[in-house]
């Protein structure tokens, strides 16, 4: 069978510092990297490859460190990598990168199953996955916590606020997977080496066919900063046992503990 | 299993030196970092002196590299609790280029210098950790990282000074206390006019400032303070040995939070917001802390050779690790060319560092380590020097004493003996 698993470049978040003063973040040296449900629907991707037989083709769209980026993907077991790139791909909102990515989908052609993550690392708007099965057609399985392929049908087990849902559906189809469908593979040594051997067929937006009107932004961004975190700043100065009284007091008054 | 020439264990200075120099010889060599990136988990003080390894690279090599700035003044700090005096050097020469010192940030740093190594064709893995080597007839034959066997002709630990690898070898004796300092600093972030102001420095030059006495509270040690670009480094190496031992116990971080509330410390970082906080492990036995250098299959560099030095007013080990990686490669060159990676092939290694800076630094100044091991240094000496400035600049309502009999109230018979027998001790260094 044939995959196409669908993932976003991103900023180490963990690596992220909010600068005090003003509550921005400071992007400036934070390493790039795939997000995190996006490993998990790619790890979920090469498992049914392992199981079933096939192929994993690991999609991106971003900016040019994409090619460097991309090879953490190709390590944890995709085949190859199909990419657009262009500068004003990184800060895409959903309704362009949904746009980009299923036209390359389309340029792929031949697939059976689309994974991608619920949401992404830094945005988790959730929508690339509903906008591309609209754009392309296809029935949508969301928040999957575990999928089965059976020859031209897929069983997926949909993790609900009050309930799981259990839905079958035939291939061609998307699925958008949550985080505890599995554990994404550390890649190991001689995988992440071979990773750059791997095929890349990086593409340009005219070559995709992306009118630019279809580029155009329709959010607009007011701000972005931290939620403002606000410390007591109370420190217990005396003794062990007289501090750790004041303490269990405070944080009682607070309603942190005893209730 | 795989076969590389090379496995280099570690993305620090020295394997990143070690990388590049045999990628430029185009021998296979293939780096595995722990971190995400090479620096990730790096740390230094903040200063390397770069002039002894220049002669190991194109001459144009670290025109691009992310220093943060030169260091053109020096600064020494005698602090006792009640005062402070500093001086404060400037040699003109140390204005101009080729600069002997840089201030650095090992996360910038040691990814450019990653790239670099890369770029001349060096196969650099992050995010993979080697957790044992592999052993054939006795020889060193590769490494297991993740779980996967990557056999190698030969293994270059550069894994830091607590090497697992070492330790794996069984090549290394568990550490002592009295051989490691702590070093511990945080980085303190300020624009760039705030620190040439408060540094008197113009655009471009940077400070380094020592500070010793009360501050490490009667421990070995002192303390440390570098500019940046943007920051500050401020930190301070203690003797692990003394942090255990000595009465009354005091942790680290506070010793730290206590130098930084010193009026003449808070001054210079006041308004500054951390953005970091770090803390490294320093070999500080010197010579005698040397460990096995090479054995069959297995060369180590930088830290993990235990390549340290510290002889009070300057700690080096920086660029011991980029020569000893370059060092390192060399002789690994050699052992190519012979197609022999047994320890007798290998030990061209030690004799190359014998002929660089490296162990002849580290031979002169042997003594350092024993020498400085005298509390004298960290509480005495900054007293006596506090306490006479203090007269000296002191007007009371008394009739002021001449300048000799204010410096001989400080000074009694018995303290210029015990002067006269430190400097006695000191005359080996």
């Amino acid at each position: 069978m044939n995959i196409i698993a669908c993932v976003k470049q991103v900023f180490d978040l963990q690596q992220v510092r909010i600068k005090k003063e003003t509550r921005e973040p400071i992007m400036e040296n934070i390493p790039l990297t795939i997000g995190d449900i996006d490993k998990n629907a790619l790890e979920e991707g090469v498992r049914l490859i392992e199981q079933h037989g096939g192929k994993v083709t690991v999609v991106s769209a971003g900016s040019e460190d994409l090619e460097e980026t991309i090879k953490e993907g190709l390590a944890m077991g995709a085949d190859e990598a199909v990419l657009v790139i262009d500068s004003s791909l990184d800060s895409a909102e959903s309704a362009v990168s949904a746009v980009v990515l299923a036209k390359t989908v389309k340029k792929i052609g031949e697939f059976d199953l689309i994974l991608l993550g619920e949401g992404s690392s830094d945005n988790y708007s959730g929508q690339v996955g509903p906008r591309m099965a609209e754009i392309l057609d296809l029935p949508l399985v969301s928040f999957v916590k575990s999928l089965k392929v059976d020859g031209h049908r897929i069983q997926a087990v949909r993790s609900l606020d009050d309930c799981m849902e259990v839905v079958e559906v035939d291939m061609p189809a998307i699925v958008m997977v949550m985080s505890e469908i599995n554990e994404a593979r550390i890649p190991a040594v001689t995988q992440i080496l071979k990773a750059g051997r791997k095929p890349k067929q990086v593409l340009s937006l005219d070559e995709i066919e992306v009118d630019p009107a279809e580029m155009e932004t329709k959010v607009e961004t007011l701000s972005n900063l931290a939620p403002e975190q606000d410390r007591k700043q109370v420190i217990f100065k005396e003794d062990a046992d007289t501090a750790a009284a004041d303490l269990f007091n405070a944080l009682q008054s607070e309603g942190f503990i005893g209730r | 299993m795989e076969k590389f020439d090379v496995v280099i264990v570690g993305a620090g200075l020295a394997g990143l030196a070690a990388a590049y120099t045999l990628a430029k010889d185009g021998i296979e060599a293939l780096v595995i970092e722990r971190g995400d990136y090479p620096g990730a988990k790096n740390v230094t003080g903040g200063r390397l002196y770069l002039n002894p390894v220049r002669q190991y690279f194109p001459a144009d090599f670290w025109d691009n590299a992310p220093f943060e700035r030169p260091v053109t003044t020096e600064i020494v700090t005698m602090m006792t609790q009640e005062n402070a005096a500093s001086m404060r050097f400037q040699a003109l020469e140390f204005n101009n280029p080729p600069y002997q010192s840089y201030s650095v940030q090992r996360s910038k740093f040691d990814r450019w210098f990653g790239n670099q190594a890369a770029g001349a064709g060096a196969m650099l893995v992050s995010k993979s950790r080697v957790d044992d080597l592999i052993w054939e007839n006795g020889k060193v034959a590769g490494v297991i990282a993740g779980g996967e066997e990557l056999g190698a002709n030969v293994v270059l630990a550069c894994d830091g000074v607590l090497s697992l690898v070492a330790e794996k070898a069984k090549l290394r004796e568990p550490g002592k206390p009295e051989d490691f300092a702590v070093g511990f600093k945080e980085i303190i972030e300020l624009p760039e006019k705030t620190i040439e102001d408060r540094f008197n420095l113009l655009p471009g030059q940077g400070a380094a400032q020592l500070f010793m006495g009360s501050l490490t509270q009667g421990r070995f040690g002192g303390g440390f303070l570098y500019t940046n670009k943007t920051s500050l480094s401020l930190g301070m190496v203690v003797s692990i040995r003394d942090l255990m031992e000595k009465q009354p116990p005091i942790e680290a971080p506070v010793l730290l939070e206590e130098f930084k509330q010193r009026p003449e410390v808070a001054a210079l970082i006041g308004d500054g917001e951390l953005a970091e906080y770090s803390a490294h492990v320093i070999p500080e036995a010197g010579y005698k802390g040397i460990g096995r250098l090479y054995g069959d299959g297995i060369l180590f560099a930088g830290d993990a050779a235990g390549l340290s030095l510290n002889i009070g007013l300057t700690v080096r080990g920086m660029e011991f690790a980029i020569a000893s990686g370059v060092l390192a490669a060399r002789a690994i060159k050699q052992a190519f060319d012979r197609n022999d990676y047994s320890a007798a092939s290998l030990s061209v290694y030690q004799q190359l560092l014998q002929n660089s800076f490296v162990l002849k630094d580290m031979q002169t100044f042997k003594e350092a380590p024993h020498v400085l091991d005298n509390p004298r240094f960290f509480t005495y000496y900054p007293e006596l020097m506090g306490n006479i400035l203090k007269d000296l600049y002191s007007f009371g309502q008394e009739p002021k004493e001449g300048l000799v009999r204010t410096v001989r109230n400080r000074l009694s018979f018995s303290d210029i003996t015990g002067i006269l027998k430190d400097a006695w001790g000191g005359r080996k260094i």
